[in-house]
């Protein structure tokens, strides 16, 4: 009989038990990713699964960051200028430098061609 | 279609709905966020729409890259696999490792499940 270990949480209902076996919506996730581009045409189950556990590290890493620069400015409450601060300080989150600078003058606009313009520049560093 | 259940425009609806789309509920990312703080802990609702607005990015970016793998091996489907290996490629090393073995723990909990519907 295995035993329930690490991962129960996949059967049992993970972090907040409300939102079934993932605390991300799923269909949401796979929505997301078929806009990423052209080329995304099928997306296996187990995609969005992983992207939700991803996602939940992702959040967990940058609000822990935003939260090291709130601490140093001394306060309690995490602002949007501690998540782009944490941003701009990481490596990894490079990618994201131009969305947290865009926000800071328009708070509702559809970056959705400009975020293409950044993406393409990445992958053609990757490539 | 469109029901306008008490709407004021239904462009107007669209146009909202299509920004809900593209990011994940305040309330799931809002949860994680206060989940990883300390109890006293308060964070404003730009804070949270924000990290919303990364985390899609972090979708697509992470998409992306691995789109691109398939496309170049030719293949059609975008696989846990791939995801894991694009997070390996874009220096989300630590979150790799992780998640192969959690794809490896689902997998195997799929199989189980599989085997013990069967099994009814």
């Amino acid at each position: 009989m295995r035993q329930a270990g690490a991962y129960s949480g996949i059967l049992c209902g993970g972090i907040s038990g409300r939102t079934g076996p993932h605390s991300l919506p799923l269909a949401r996730i796979k929505k997301i990713m078929k806009k990423s581009g052209e080329d995304v045409k099928m997306i296996s189950g187990e995609a969005p699964i992983v992207f939700s556990k991803a996602c939940e590290l992702f959040i967990e890493e940058l609000t822990r960051r935003s939260w090291i620069v709130a601490i140093h400015g001394k306060r309690r409450t995490l602002h949007k200028d501690d998540v782009a601060s944490a941003v701009v300080a990481t490596d990894i989150f490079d990618f994201l430098v131009t969305l947290v600078s865009h926000n800071h003058g328009c708070a509702l606009n559809n970056n959705a061609n400009n975020d293409g313009a950044v993406m393409e520049i990445q992958t053609l560093q990757y490539s | 279609m469109v029901d306008n259940i008490g709407g004021s425009g239904s462009s107007n609806n669209e146009g909202i709905i299509k920004e809900q789309d593209r990011l994940l509920p305040i309330a799931n990312v809002g949860r994680i966020m206060k989940q990883i703080l300390p109890q006293n802990a308060k964070i404003s609702k730009e804070a949270k729409e924000t990290m919303q607005e990364c985390v899609s990015e972090y979708i697509s970016f992470v998409t992306s890259e691995a789109s691109e793998k398939c496309r170049k091996e030719r293949r059609k489907t975008v696989n846990g696999d791939d995801i894991c290996w694009a997070l390996a490629t874009l220096g989300f090393d630590d979150y790799a490792e992780g998640m192969r073995r959690y794809l490896q723990r689902y997998r195997e909990l799929e199989v189980d499940n599989n085997n013990q519907e069967r099994g009814k």
